[in-house]
C-alpha cells in the first residue's frame, strides 16, 4: 500500500525551480533511499515534506489524504525527519529534549517523573540506550543521534527520514544506527533514507530513487543496482552550450601551497597551485573542506606547517583586509549572509570595499563613485532599476554580480569563487562563467569552488578534489565524471 | 488598485513620523496658547539642544549595531569633573579638553571590551555606566558642586548670538556634522556598513572592530560634550545631573529609526525625534498636563517606534 505519494510536486525559488514536478511515493514499511549530486533537489524535497517549505504546485497525499502542512510542527506526527544539523537543545537533559512541546504538567508544574518514566519505557522499546539525566550537550555524538530519533519518533510519525544520519558517526556507531533502521522497518515504519555514501545506500534501502536537477530520473529496487549505475543516473548529460569556455594562455604560478597544515581549521597537507589565466576547479562533497580551505586563505589563519607563495611573495594571512592588499579576494558562498549588505543599496555595496580609493580626505566624492557605479553595472550587465535600488531586492544573478562587481578594479592575483552559481538561474549561471572567464583571460587566477560538477567540469582547466580536508586527487581534461564523483564519495566512511 | 494601496502604505512609512511631528505641532498650536509665539520656539529647540547632541552620539552605537547604556552616567561624570577642575583652577578651556579626554575613553575602553574581549555592549557598557556612577560619588560624596565660574565657560550654556542660543549652535553644527559623518564620509559609511551586515563587510576587507569601538568613542564622546554643557547651562554640577536624558535619548534615537529610512538610524532621524519630544514636552507642560502624562506619552512612542521598525523589518525580510 502505498503510505505516500506526491503528485507534480513543484518548488520553485526566485529564479531557480529546485523541485520540477516530482512523482514519488512510498510503499507503506520499505526503505526508500533518495541520492543525487549536490543541489539535485534532495532537502528541498524534504524540506516539503516536512512543512518547512510550502510546495509551489502539485500536492502530496498522506495515505490517500491530501496534505497542507503550515508548519513543521503540523507535519511531526504524519512525517519526521532526523535532519543533518541536530536539533537538540543543549543545554536539556534527554528527556526533557524528547517532550519538548510535548511537556506533561499538572497546574502549570513539570511532571517530571511521568516523564522520565515514559521516556525510559519509550526508550527500552527500541533497546536504545541513552542517558537522560545528562544535558545533550554533554552527549556522545552517538547518543546524540540516538536522541534525535528518539525525539524524531516521540512523535509517532507513519514516516520517518534520515537525512544524511551517518555524516558524524564512526563506523562502528553507523552500524547500530543500520540496525535501528532494520528494526524500525520490521515495525513497520517507512523509513526515507538520504546519503552521499552509495555503499550505505545499496546496503540498507529497497528501493532508490534518483533525482537530478529537480527531477526525478528514475526509481528502481535495489536488486538491480550497483555503485557504478547509480552514478552513471546522478550525472546528467546536458549541452555544453551553456558553458562558455575561454581558451586562455596559461602563465606563471601565482599560487603556491605545499603541504600546508592549519590544525585548528582541520586542514591537514595541502598542497595546489593556481597559474595565471587558469580556472581551478576544487570539487568536493559538503563537508571536504574546500569552503575551510578558502577561508583560512582569506579571512586569516595559522599555519602550522607548509608553506604558500602568492605573487612571487610568502602569504600567510591575518584578515581579509591583508588578503586583499595582497593580491586575494573571495566572493563567499553565502552570498546574502556574508557577500552583501541587503538592506543597503546596490550603489553603496558596490563602492564599499573602493571608498579608500574613491575618497578624499576622508570624503567620499560622489561624483567618482557614480562614475564606478555605472561601470560595474555596465561591465557585468547588473539589471537595476536604479543603483539606488535595494541590493536585497534584486534576483539571485544579479546580487551575485553585485557580489562580484564590488572587486572590479582590485588588481587581485587570485579570485576565489565559492558557490558563485549557487540558487541563481541558467542564463545567470552562463554570465558568471563569462565573468570568470574574462577575469583568468585578463592574467588571473581563478579559484573555483563548486558543488555542481557539470559546471567544475565544463570551465575549469583542472580540477582538484577534496574529502576529509584533504586534497585527494588532481584531474586533468578530458574529465571523467565517474572518476572524479567516486573520487569524491569514494570508500566508506572508513578514512574519516 | 493595489499598487495605490501600497504606494500609500508606503509614503505613510516613510514621512509618517514628520506627519506626525507636523500633526503635533499644528494641534499644539490650536489648542495651546503661546505655544506658537517666537519665544517660545527657540525656547523648545534650546531645551532640546542637550538631548539633541547626546543621541546624536548614541545613533553612532545604534548605526554599528551595539548599544550604549553609559551615555548617561557618563554625561554626569564628566559634568562633575568639568566643574571639578574649574574650580580648581585649572584653564577653562583646558578643563574641556580634559574632560573630553576622560569622557571618550569611557567609549574607547567598552569598544576594546566588545570587540576584543567579546563582551556584548549591552553588559560592557551597562558595567562602565555603573563604574561612571562609582567615580561621580567618590568624588563628589554626594554632594552638588557650585561656585564662581568664568564667563567664558559659562557663556556655551547660557549665552546667545543675537536672539539665537550657543547651544542651539552648537547644536546645530553636532546634528550636521554626524549627518555629513555617516553621510559623506568613508568611516562614517563603513560604521553603516558594519551595523548593516557585520561578516560581509568584514569579508569586503574593512576591519569592522574599529568602527564598533569609534561608534562607542563616538557616543561617550557626546556625552562628556553634554555634560560640559549641562554644567555651563546651570553654572553648577549635579551627581545625577544628566540621568534624565537616558529615557529621551532612547526615545529620540528609536523615533529617529521611523524617520524616511524605516528601520535605519540616522542622524537627521534622531534630530527630528529629539524635536517631537521636545515640542512633546513643552507643549503639555504648558497645557498643564501633569509630569507623568509626559513619560506615559515617551513610553508610547517608544513602544510605537519600534513597532513601526519591526513591522518595515518584516516586510522588507518577505519581499
Amino acid at each position: 500500500m502505498k503510505i505516500l505519494e506526491t503528485q507534480e510536486l513543484t518548488r520553485e525559488f526566485p529564479g531557480v525551480v529546485a523541485l520540477d514536478s516530482v512523482n514519488f511515493d512510498l510503499e507503506e514499511g520499505e526503505i526508500h533511499a533518495l541520492v543525487g549530486e549536490n543541489g539535485a533537489g534532495k532537502s528541498t524535497l524534504v524540506k516539503v515534506l516536512a512543512g518547512v517549505y510550502k510546495p509551489t504546485k502539485g500536492k502530496f497525499l498522506f495515505k490517500g489524504k491530501d496534505m497542507h502542512f503550515h508548519s513543521p510542527k503540523d507535519a511531526a506526527e504524519y512525517i519526521g525527519v532526523v535532519h543533518q544539523e541536530r536539533e537538540l537543545v543543549p543545554h536539556f537533559t534527554g528527556y526533557q529534549n524528547l517532550f519538548l512541546g510535548l511537556e506533561e504538567s499538572k497546574g502549570g508544574f513539570l511532571r517530571k517523573k511521568r516523564m522520565m518514566e515514559k521516556a525510559r519505557q519509550f526508550m527500552e522499546k527500541y533497546h536504545l540506550s541513552v542517558d537522560f539525566s545528562l544535558p545533550a550537550n554533554e552527549l556522545g555524538s552517538a547518543q546524540q543521534e540516538m536522541l534525535t530519533i528518539l525525539k524524531v519518533l516521540f512523535r509517532n510519525p507513519g514516516i520517518i527520514i534520515f537525512d544524511e544520519p551517518t555524516a558524524p558517526l564512526n563506523i562502528e556507531e553507523s552500524k547500530i544506527l543500520f540496525s535501528l533502521i532494520r528494526e524500525l522497518k520490521e515495525r513497520g515504519m517507512t523509513i526515507v533514507y538520504i546519503s552521499h555514501h552509495l555503499s550505505e545506500v545499496l546496503e540498507l534501502s529497497d528501493r532508490i530513487t534518483v533525482l537530478r536537477n529537480g527531477k526525478v530520473v528514475t526509481t528502481l529496487k535495489n536488486e538491480s543496482l550497483d555503485e557504478d549505475k547509480l552514478i552513471t543516473l546522478m550525472i546528467s548529460k546536458e549541452l555544453k552550450n551553456q558553458y562558455p569556455k575561454y581558451e586562455t594562455a596559461i602563465g606563471k604560478e601565482l599560487l603556491s601551497v605545499s603541504n600546508y597544515t592549519c590544525k585548528r581549521m582541520g586542514l591537514k597537507d595541502v598542497s595546489f597551485r593556481i597559474r595565471a589565466g587558469e580556472i581551478v576547479g576544487f570539487a568536493g562533497l559538503d563537508g571536504s573542506g574546500r569552503t575551510e580551505l578558502a577561508q583560512a586563505f582569506f579571512t586569516g589563519a595559522h599555519s602550522e606547517g607548509g608553506s604558500i607563495t602568492l605573487n612571487e611573495k610568502p602569504f600567510l594571512s591575518k584578515s581579509p583586509g591583508q588578503s586583499i592588499a595582497e593580491g586575494l579576494i573571495m566572493i563567499p558562498e553565502k552570498r546574502r549572509a556574508e557577500g552583501l549588505l541587503v538592506e543597503l543599496s546596490v550603489r553603496e555595496n558596490l563602492a564599499l570595499s573602493n571608498l579608500s580609493c574613491l575618497s578624499r580626505y576622508g570624503f567620499v566624492m560622489s561624483g567618482k563613485v557614480n562614475e564606478y557605479v555605472n561601470r560595474a553595472i555596465s561591465r557585468f550587465s547588473i539589471k537595476v532599476s536604479s543603483p539606488l535600488q535595494r541590493v536585497g531586492t534584486l534576483s539571485g544573478g544579479n546580487q551575485q554580480k553585485v557580489s562580484v562587481g564590488k572587486w572590479m578594479e582590485k588588481d587581485a592575483a587570485i579570485w576565489i569563487f565559492n558557490e558563485p552559481t549557487q540558487g541563481i538561474d541558467v542564463d545567470a549561471k552562463t554570465e558568471i562563467y563569462r565573468i570568470m572567464g574574462d577575469i583568468a583571460g585578463r592574467g588571473a587566477g581563478v579559484w573555483f569552488i563548486s558543488s555542481d560538477l557539470r559546471e567544475l567540469m565544463a570551465i575549469s582547466d583542472r580540477i582538484y578534489v577534496m574529502k576529509g580536508f584533504r586534497i585527494v586527487s588532481e584531474f586533468l581534461p578530458p574529465y571523467a565524471d565517474e572518476k572524479i564523483l567516486s573520487a569524491m564519495l569514494g570508500g566508506t566512511n572508513n578514512d574519516r | 488598485m493595489i499598487d495605490n494601496k501600497r504606494n500609500f502604505q508606503g509614503i505613510l512609512t516613510k514621512y509618517g513620523t514628520l506627519i506626525a511631528l507636523g500633526l503635533i505641532f499644528l494641534f499644539f498650536s490650536v489648542s495651546v496658547s503661546g505655544f506658537v509665539n517666537p519665544r517660545n520656539l527657540i525656547n523648545i529647540i534650546r531645551q532640546i539642544a542637550l538631548l539633541a547632541i547626546i543621541a546624536e552620539g548614541f545613533t553612532m552605537c545604534l548605526i554599528v549595531g551595539e548599544l550604549d547604556l553609559s551615555f548617561a552616567n557618563v554625561a554626569s561624570l564628566t559634568g562633575v569633573i568639568v566643574a571639578g577642575l574649574i574650580f580648581s583652577g585649572v584653564n577653562p578651556f583646558l578643563a574641556v579638553i580634559i574632560t573630553l579626554f576622560i569622557g571618550a575613553a569611557f567609549g574607547f575602553g567598552a569598544g576594546l571590551l566588545v570587540t576584543k574581549v567579546g563582551i556584548p555592549s549591552l553588559i560592557t557598557t551597562l558595567a562602565t555606566g555603573i563604574i561612571a556612577t562609582g567615580f561621580i560619588y567618590a568624588y563628589t560624596k554626594g554632594v552638588s558642586l557650585y561656585g564662581d565660574m568664568p564667563e567664558t565657560f559659562l557663556s556655551l550654556g547660557r549665552g546667545s548670538i543675537g536672539p539665537i542660543p550657543v547651544l542651539v549652535i552648537i547644536m546645530a553644527l553636532i546634528v550636521i556634522i554626524a549627518h555629513v559623518f555617516i553621510n559623506n564620509m568613508k568611516a562614517g559609511k563603513y560604521l553603516q556598513a558594519t551595523g548593516s551586515n557585520r561578516t560581509a563587510t568584514r569579508l569586503a576587507g574593512i576591519n569592522t572592530d574599529v568602527y564598533v569601538i569609534l561608534a562607542l568613542t563616538l557616543s561617550s564622546l557626546a556625552a562628556a560634550f553634554t555634560g560640559i554643557l549641562l554644567t555651563s547651562k546651570l553654572g553648577a554640577a549635579n551627581p545625577e545631573g544628566a540621568s534624565g536624558y537616558m529615557m529621551d535619548t532612547f526615545a529620540a534615537a528609536l523615533l529617529g529609526q521611523t524617520v524616511l529610512n524605516v528601520g535605519r538610524g540616522s542622524p537627521f532621524g534622531t534630530f527630528v525625534g529629539a524635536l517631537m519630544i521636545g515640542i512633546l514636552n513643552n507643549g503639555m507642560t504648558l497645557a498643564g498636563a501633569p509630569y507623568y502624562m509626559q513619560d506615559i506619552t515617551k513610553g508610547t512612542i517608544i513602544i510605537l517606534s519600534v513597532t513601526i521598525t519591526s513591522i518595515q523589518a518584516k516586510r522588507l525580510a518577505t519581499k
